[in-house]
C-alpha cells in the first residue's frame, strides 16, 4: 500500500529557530537547497518547542514515517523567525510567517478566545468575531490554507490533520472533499463558549469530519455543543522510554543548583508560567502547611510558551507573571521554601522528578496535564486539579488525590495528608504507575494511526 | 503586392488590432465603473461580454481596413449563432436561468427550497438543471428556467438574513489579503449585521486565472437587502480595483 499523504498543521512550531532565515542559510547551505534539522545543532540554531506539538505531534509523525504508514508528510506551522522550509525526520516543515503589523491582532485573538474558553476572560468578548484583529486571526488561517491546499496540488494528500484551537477555522478554507481531522487540545466545556460565538464554532467544527479530543468529558461536552462528525478521545501520550533514572551526581547536581539541601521533601509543580496554571494556588495552598513540615519546599519548574517567547508571538504574560508569583512568595514569607527553577531541560526535568516527593498540578482548567504521567512514571503520587482532563484518570485516595484549584485550603489539607503519610503517598506513586500505562506513546499513536486509515478507507 | 505594400499591410493591422486592444480595456473600464453596485461576478461577466464584443468588432474592421472582404466572415459568424441558437434553445434558456439565480435567487446547496408544488433539499445545481431530495427520499430534477419563471420559497431557518455575494477574483490578486479587507468593510456594516454571523468567505472554485469566491453575510433588516448588498458590491469592487493597480 502506498503510505498516506499527510499534512499536518499546527500553530505551534516543532522548532524555534535563534537566527533568521538568511543567517541559517549562509551557514550551512545556498539559497535552493532544502535544510534537514539534523545539519543544524540544537541549542546554538534551534530549540525544541516545549510542549504537545514536540511530545506528542512529531514522534506520531515520524512513527508514521518510520512504520512506512505515511510518505513524506508536510507540517505547516507559524514560525516567524528561520528558515521557510526544512526537512526532519522525513518530514517537511512549512512556516507561516505573519507580517508584524498582523501578529498583534493575531495573538489578541488566540488569547481571548483561549481566555474566554478557558472562563477567565474578563473584557466582555461577545463584538470579538467582529473585530479588525479577528480579521487577521481570519488571514493567519487563510495563509495556512492557502499554502496547504498548493502543497496539496503538488503532493495530492489523502488526509488533513489540523491541531490547534487557532487553526480551527481551517477547514472551512480548505477547498476539498478530502477528509480533515482537528485535534482539540485545550479543555472544552460548551458552558463556556460565548453566545455569539456559538454559530461561528459550531460551522467550524462540523467542517471537519473528525474531531480529537483529550478525555472524555470534554467528548461529551462536543455533543453537547452540537457537533455531528465523528468524534474521538484520545488521551495525550508520551514516549516513556525518554524517562530514565537519573544517576546520584545529576541529582546531586541539580540540588547545588537550584539550592536545595539533601534533606529537602520537595514538592513538584511543572507547568508553563501561565496565571491559568495555577502556581499562585499552589503556592497559597502550600504555604499553610509550610509550618507543619519545616523540611518540604516547593519547587516551581517552567518557563513561557511559544507565544510568549521572543522567537514565537512575542507575548511578555510569563514574565509578568513570574513577577506577580514572586511578589506573592515575598507577601506570605516564603522566600526559603520556595524555588524557582525557570525551564529546565529534559535530562533536568528527570532529576526534578526523581527529586521530588510528590508533584501538585494546580491548573485553573488544564486540557490534561501530562505532568501527572511524568510523575507517575517516577511512582511519585500527584494531587491534581478537578479541572484538568487528566483527573479522569485520578482515582482519589487511590492513585492521588483531586483537589479544588480555587481553594488553597483544599490543597493544603491534601498536602498534609500526604507530607505526613509517606507510606499511602508511596502506594499511590506506585498505583499511578500503573495507569500511566495508558498515556504511553506506543498507545496513543496506534490510536490515531488506526483512526487516520479508518478514515481514509485504509486497514485499520 | 510589393514587399513595402505587404508590410505596410501588416503594420496596419497590427496597429488597428492595438487601437483595439486600447478601446476594449478603456470600455473595460468604463463599464466597471459605471455598475460598480452590481454583484461583482455579474460585473466581470458584463466587462467580459463588452470586450469581446469590441474585439470582434475590432477585428471585421482590421478585415476591411486590410481591403478584404468582412462581409462573408460576418456572415458565417451570424449564421453560426444562429444556428448554435436555435440548437440549444432550451439548454440556454437554463443555464442562463441558472447564471441569473446563481445571483439573485436566494438558495444555495443545502438549502429546503420550494418551487411550484416541488419541495426538497438541494443537493445539486449544474448548468441546466437544480436537483432536490424530496421528505421521501426522491430525485426531483427540476430545469433552472423554473426557478425564475415559478415562485420559489427558501424554507431553510435564517435563509431570509442570507446575502449570498458571488465574486470571481483574479488571480494576480492577493486572496488573503482581499478577503481580510473584505472582511473589514463588512464589519463597518456591523450595526446592519445580526451578530451571531459574522462574514465568512469561502473559495468555490479556482483556476489559475481566477478564484470563485462567496462571501456570505446575514443581515438584520429584510428592509436593507438591497441597500446592504449594493454597498457591498461596490466595496467589493473598489477594493479589487485598488489591489489590481497595486499589483
Amino acid at each position: 500500500m502506498k503510505g498516506l499523504g499527510l499534512c499536518v498543521s499546527s500553530q505551534t512550531p516543532l522548532v524555534r529557530f535563534s537566527q533568521s532565515h538568511e543567517e541559517i542559510v549562509r551557514k550551512y547551505s545556498g539559497p535552493n537547497q532544502l535544510l534537514d534539522l539534523s545539519q543544524m545543532l540544537e541549542g546554538e540554531d534551534y530549540e525544541f518547542t516545549a510542549g504537545g506539538v514536540t511530545r506528542m505531534v512529531f514522534p506520531l509523525v515520524k512513527h508514521m514515517v518510520r512504520e512506512g504508514i505515511s510518505e513524506s508528510p508536510h507540517w505547516i506551522s507559524l514560525n516567524p523567525i528561520g528558515p521557510e522550509k526544512i526537512t526532519a525526520s522525513g518530514i517537511t516543515l512549512h512556516h507561516i510567517k505573519l507580517e508584524t503589523e498582523r501578529m498583534g491582532g493575531y495573538g489578541y485573538t488566540k488569547e481571548s478566545i483561549w481566555k474566554a474558553l478557558h472562563g477567565i476572560q474578563k473584557e466582555p468578548v461577545d463584538s470579538l468575531l467582529w473585530r479588525d484583529e479577528f480579521v487577521d486571526f481570519t488571514y493567519y488561517n487563510r495563509l495556512c490554507s492557502e499554502l496547504a491546499m498548493q502543497l496539496d496540488k503538488e503532493n495530492d494528500f489523502d488526509l488533513f490533520y489540523v491541531h490547534d484551537f487557532q487553526q480551527l477555522p481551517m477547514a472551512h478554507m480548505l477547498h476539498t472533499l478530502k477528509p480533515k481531522i482537528f485535534r482539540w487540545h485545550i479543555p472544552f466545556d460548551e458552558s463556556l463558549v460565548p453566545e455569539m460565538w456559538k454559530q461561528s464554532l459550531s460551522s467550524y467544527f462540523n467542517a471537519y469530519d473528525v474531531v480529537v479530543v483529550s478525555c472524555g468529558k470534554y467528548l461529551e461536552s462536543l455533543r453537547r455543543f452540537g457537533y455531528k462528525g465523528k468524534a474521538h478521545h484520545i488521551y495525550p501520550y508520551i514516549n516513556q522510554d525518554i524517562y530514565k533514572k537519573p544517576s546520584r551526581s545529576e541529582v546531586e547536581e541539580f540540588n547545588h543548583k537550584f539550592g536545595i539541601s539533601e534533606g529537602d521533601r520537595v514538592v513538584l509543580v511543572v507547568a508553563r508560567l501561565d496565571p491559568i496554571k495555577g502556581q499562585d494556588g499552589a503556592i497559597k495552598g502550600f504555604a499553610r502547611v509550610a509550618r507543619d513540615f519545616p523540611d518540604a519546599k516547593l519547587v516551581v519548574a517552567g518557563n513561557g510558551s511559544f507565544s510568549s517567547s521572543k522567537q514565537g508571538i512575542g507575548l511578555s504574560k510569563a514574565e509578568r507573571w513570574l513577577g506577580r508569583l514572586r511578589e506573592l512568595v515575598r507577601t506570605l514569607k516564603m522566600e526559603d521554601r520556595m524555588v524557582f527553577t525557570g525551564h529546565l531541560t529534559h535530562k533536568e526535568l528527570q532529576v526534578a522528578y526523581e527529586r521530588c516527593e510528590l508533584t501538585v498540578l494546580p491548573s485553573i482548567l488544564e486540557g490534561f496535564g501530562l505532568v501527572v504521567i511524568e510523575s507517575w512514571f517516577y511512582k511519585k503520587p500527584a494531587i491534581v486539579s478537578s479541572m484538568a482532563g487528566v483527573a479522569e484518570l485520578v482515582k482519589h485516595g487511590e492513585n492521588g488525590f483531586l483537589f479544588d484549584p480555587r481553594d488553597p485550603n483544599d490543597l493544603a489539607d491534601k498536602l498534609s495528608i500526604m507530607l505526613s503519610n509517606q507510606n499511602l503517598a508511596s502506594v499511590m506513586g506506585e498505583n499511578g504507575f500503573k495507569v500511566s500505562g495508558q498515556c504511553y506513546l506506543e498507545r496513543g499513536v496506534k490510536s490515531e494511526t488506526e483512526m487516520m486509515l479508518n478514515l481514509v478507507g485504509g486497514p485499520g | 503586392m510589393t514587399p513595402y505594400e505587404l508590410l505596410y499591410q501588416i503594420a496596419l493591422f497590427a496597429v488597428t488590432m492595438a487601437a483595439v486592444a486600447v478601446v476594449a480595456k478603456i470600455f473595460s473600464l468604463i463599464v466597471g465603473g459605471m455598475f460598480r453596485t452590481w454583484a461583482p461576478r455579474v460585473r466581470a461577466e458584463f466587462q467580459k461580454i463588452v470586450s469581446i464584443t469590441i474585439w470582434v468588432i475590432g477585428l471585421l474592421f482590421a478585415i476591411q481596413q486590410l481591403g478584404l472582404r468582412a462581409d462573408f466572415l460576418l456572415l458565417l459568424i451570424g449564421l453560426f449563432g444562429v444556428i448554435v441558437v436555435i440548437a440549444i434553445r432550451d439548454s440556454l434558456e437554463n443555464i442562463g436561468a441558472k447564471y441569473f439565480s446563481d445571483v439573485y435567487v436566494p438558495f444555495k446547496l443545502g438549502d429546503v427550497v420550494q418551487v411550484g408544488n416541488t419541495s426538497g433539499k438541494v443537493i445539486e445545481i449544474n448548468p441546466i438543471t437544480t436537483v432536490l431530495l424530496t421528505r421521501d427520499s426522491k430525485l426531483v430534477s427540476v430545469p433552472n428556467s423554473l426557478f425564475l419563471r415559478e415562485k420559489v420559497i427558501n424554507k431553510t431557518q435564517y435563509a431570509w438574513e442570507e446575502i449570498v455575494i458571488p465574486i470571481t477574483l483574479s488571480s494576480v490578486v492577493d486572496l488573503p489579503k482581499f478577503e481580510s479587507e473584505v472582511l473589514k468593510s463588512c464589519n463597518r456594516m456591523r450595526r446592519y449585521l445580526d451578530k451571531r454571523f459574522p462574514p465568512i468567505m469561502t473559495v468555490k472554485r479556482r483556476n489559475k486565472r481566477s478564484a470563485e469566491l462567496v462571501l456570505t453575510i446575514m443581515i438584520k433588516d429584510p428592509s436593507k437587502r438591497n441597500e446592504i448588498t449594493e454597498e457591498l458590491n461596490q466595496k467589493i469592487s473598489e477594493i479589487e480595483d485598488k489591489m489590481r493597480r497595486r499589483k
